[in-house]
């Protein structure tokens, strides 16, 4: 006959036993968000060598309302997000269909391939910006040797965030392209062969039949790049600081500048937990047209 | 993270120091006694990778050879020296025992209490009256809130007192048969008759938006008579950010780079400007003393030899040049062992004696004593720039004094930039960052106030 506390024990183990890992991931993921939440309706004051919080949301708001280069920073992240993750997925989605294609040199393209995510952040931005020197950089000599140029890269308002994009673009295809290559040599071939073998061209089996069939590998790539996108720091940040003017300022980096530089840890802490909830609502809007998407798998 | 090469990197240095000393004749100077500061516990210094440092740390090296003390130096790039200290001075122990601050950085770490009196480590310290005043950042005044040292309490001494100076091609200006520049308008003057765009260009200072063109421009504006606020000393806040006067400096600073300086002068950082005259693409830069070193480093310049200096160069015309002074302050946290704040106290005494300083400047840090650079070295070529700097220095002001420094200078550092690269208009530029700024001593509770607006 077991005993009562014995039984409780018994039926209650897989909540025990979950326990451990549930607090490691409470404190390591649920505290630090709820203490940002915290910051964010406080200001904070030192006196003495001590932090001291006071809650006051509206005063937060008021920087929210007034900061002048907020707007230029959302809209600059939007274009950034957008342009760049779409040129990703092109160039990304070509090369994995045209690499699977070949029949030698797979393994060599795709350790080539991999290197620019190898390259670390800071030598990528470093490396870029020698390359786009306006008077000293490799393009603009190169542009020299066929009589062009030379092009202002990072201090023209217009080329400035293009450039950023341009090296974003270099440093996150490979990722891209090893997600898409993978679900392409994954592919069932029997299906291919069928769909030409019912007389389908290289280019219609590729529409109709390998992109389809690619959706959900797709799908993924643009939920995951888009999420990093969003919050793209180095490259900006060691290209253009922002500028000229706020023509390359991006929410990531005006961040870093209100914590970092400004120690207006209150405001610092609500502009993050609007980028959060940028990133969580392009989260919900991406899942409900895969899903909808998904309904196309054959 | 320590850099574990460190120890190693001093000493080899060191031992060339000591071995370079005692092969060449000793001037009179160097031969006096350094400060006996006796055993002291080992200390680390966060300290920034500017281009002074290389002086710095052969000057530990000496101390650290001469006195048997251990000293490990965090080198740490401008971009994360605050994060550091901040961070440090917030632990429950610091793990460092001088903190390097810039002195914009200073007055955040005063109010909070993050930092020990030098006189409350020890009572004898006073700086030697041969120290620069260096806008006296290094002094805080807790009750007026200001940095001064009429009622104010010693919080650090000064490793570099950083100030602009324009170096120019002297054989470009003797073939040309042109003076050095005494004014901007001489600046301009000349730059028109050297300069050989894209292959040569005549004058070149920071433009890109931040600290770099808020100090860059401080030169013009307080050249102009005038600063961001009427009086921070005497509590006036007033923004004079948008007065006329300011508004020439910004026309006149405008000019000169549209004029002279390369198409991406909104971008221009302090490696770009400093490149520019290594490499012989520029025929004058304004840049800080500081990175004097590189022009005349021949592994580093195409131009070494042949680079002069002059005092920074009145605004108008007959008036005083405007001197921003942008130093460093060595701080001792609070949170940091007592026997090591001595130890840190120690060293910043050993390291401002007059031999300390000789051999710094000889190791091609900035000294910070007059006699220093009045001695025998500023006949020197490799020192040449030394009067210039002195003459300079003497008329040098603080910039930001104030405790919303940070807040101030993005705004400026972001206005001037769009006037730079023709986004605003100047005027526009400067009733913004007026109103801008004015907003900010509002909500601080500062008394404050706005002139009237420019005509846009």
């Amino acid at each position: 006959m077991r005993s009562r506390a014995g039984e409780f024990l018994d039926r209650t183990f897989p909540t025990w036993s979950l326990a451990p890992a549930a607090i490691i991931f409470i404190v390591l993921s649920v505290y630090p968000i709820l203490n940002l939440l915290h910051m964010s309706v406080s200001t904070f004051r030192t006196v003495d060598g001590v932090d001291r919080a006071t809650f006051d949301p509206l005063a937060n708001l008021r920087f929210f309302a007034t900061d002048p280069v907020l707007k230029a920073a959302i809209v600059n992240t939007l274009i950034f997000v957008a342009v760049s993750v779409a040129i990703e997925l092109l160039i990304g989605l070509a090369l994995a269909i045209q690499v699977a294609r070949l029949r030698r040199g797979k393994g060599l393209i795709r350790t080539l391939m991999i290197l620019p995510i190898l390259v670390p952040p800071v030598a990528i931005g470093s490396m870029w910006k020698l390359i786009l020197n306006y008077d000293f950089g490799v393009l603009n000599q190169g542009l020299a040797l066929v009589g062009l140029g030379p092009v202002n890269w990072l201090g023209d308002q217009t080329l400035a965030l293009v450039s950023v994009i341009i090296v974003d673009v270099w440093h996150w295809v490979p990722f891209i392209f090893l997600i898409l290559f993978a679900a392409v040599e994954g592919l069932p071939v029997d299906v291919m062969e069928a769909a030409k073998i019912d007389g389908a061209t290289d280019r219609q089996v590729t529409w109709h039949v390998m992109l389809p069939l690619l959706k959900p590998a797709i799908s993924v790539a643009f939920i995951f790049r888009a999420i990093l996108a969003f919050k793209a720091f180095d490259e900006v940040f060691l290209l253009t600081g922002g500028g000229p003017g706020t023509s390359s300022e991006l929410i990531s980096l005006h961040l870093y500048k209100i914590f970092f530089v400004q120690n207006n840890v209150g405001y610092g802490a609500m502009l993050s937990i609007t980028m959060i909830l940028m990133v969580v609502a392009f989260l919900l809007v991406a899942r409900q047209a895969t899903a909808s998407g998904a309904g196309d798998r054959p | 993270m320590l850099d574990p090469m460190a120890a190693l990197r001093r000493a080899v240095a060191g031992a060339t120091l000591v071995g370079l000393a005692a092969a060449a004749p000793a001037p009179a100077a160097a031969q006096g006694k350094f400060l006996d500061v006796g055993k002291q516990a080992p200390i680390t210094i966060l300290i920034n990778a500017s281009p002074w440092y290389a002086g710095f740390e052969k000057a530990v090296d000496l101390y650290v050879k001469q006195t048997g003390n251990e000293v490990n130096l965090d080198v740490t790039p401008y971009g994360g020296m605050l994060e550091k200290a901040r961070n440090a001075v917030r632990g429950s122990t610091s793990p460092y025992d001088i903190l390097n601050l810039d002195s914009g950085w200073t007055i955040e770490f005063y109010e909070a209490g993050f930092l020990k009196p030098l006189g409350e480590i020890d009572a004898s310290i006073k700086l030697p009256e041969e120290v620069l005043e260096c806008g006296n950042t290094f002094w805080w005044n807790a009750d007026k809130r200001y940095r001064t040292p009429a009622g104010g309490k010693l919080m650090g001494v000064p490793p570099n007192c950083n100030i602009h100076i324009v170096a120019y091609r002297a054989d470009l200006f003797k073939q040309a048969g042109i003076e050095a520049p005494k004014t901007y308008d001489d600046v301009l003057a000349a730059c028109k008759k050297v300069q050989n765009p894209p292959g040569l260009y005549g004058f070149v200072t920071r433009g890109e938006r931040g600290n770099g063109i808020r100090y860059d421009f401080s030169t013009f504006m307080l050249g102009h008579g005038v600063d961001v606020v009427a009086d921070a000393s005497g509590g006036d806040y007033t923004v004079t950010m948008n007065s006329p006067k300011v508004l020439a400096a910004l026309n006149q600073f405008i000019t000169l780079m549209k004029t002279c300086a390369p198409t991406n002068a909104g971008s221009l950082g302090q490696a770009d400007v400093i490149q520019l005259m290594s490499s012989g693409k520029a025929a004058m830069v304004q840049t800080v003393i500081a990175a004097w070193g590189n022009y005349e480093d021949k592994t580093k310049s195409a131009v070494a030899g042949k680079v002069a200096a002059a005092p920074v160069p009145q605004a108008v015309p007959g008036q005083k040049a405007g001197v921003a002074i942008g130093n460093w302050n060595f701080t001792v946290p609070k949170n940091t062992p007592a026997d090591r704040q001595k130890a840190a106290v120690a060293f910043m005494k050993w390291f401002l004696t007059g031999e300390a300083q000789r051999a710094y400047a000889e190791a091609g840090g900035i000294p910070v004593r007059v006699d220093t650079l009045k001695s025998d070295l500023a006949q020197k070529p490799q020192f040449s720039w030394m009067p210039a700097y002195l003459a300079s220095i003497e008329i040098g002001q603080p910039t930001l004094g104030f405790a919303e420094s940070a807040e101030v200078e993005q705004v400026m550092g972001l206005r001037l930039n769009q006037a730079l690269i023709g986004e605003l208009a100047p005027a526009k530029a400067l009733n913004l960052a007026a109103d801008e700024i004015a907003a900010i001593f509002t909500r601080t509770g500062r008394k404050t106030g706005k002139l009237p607006p420019l005509p846009e």
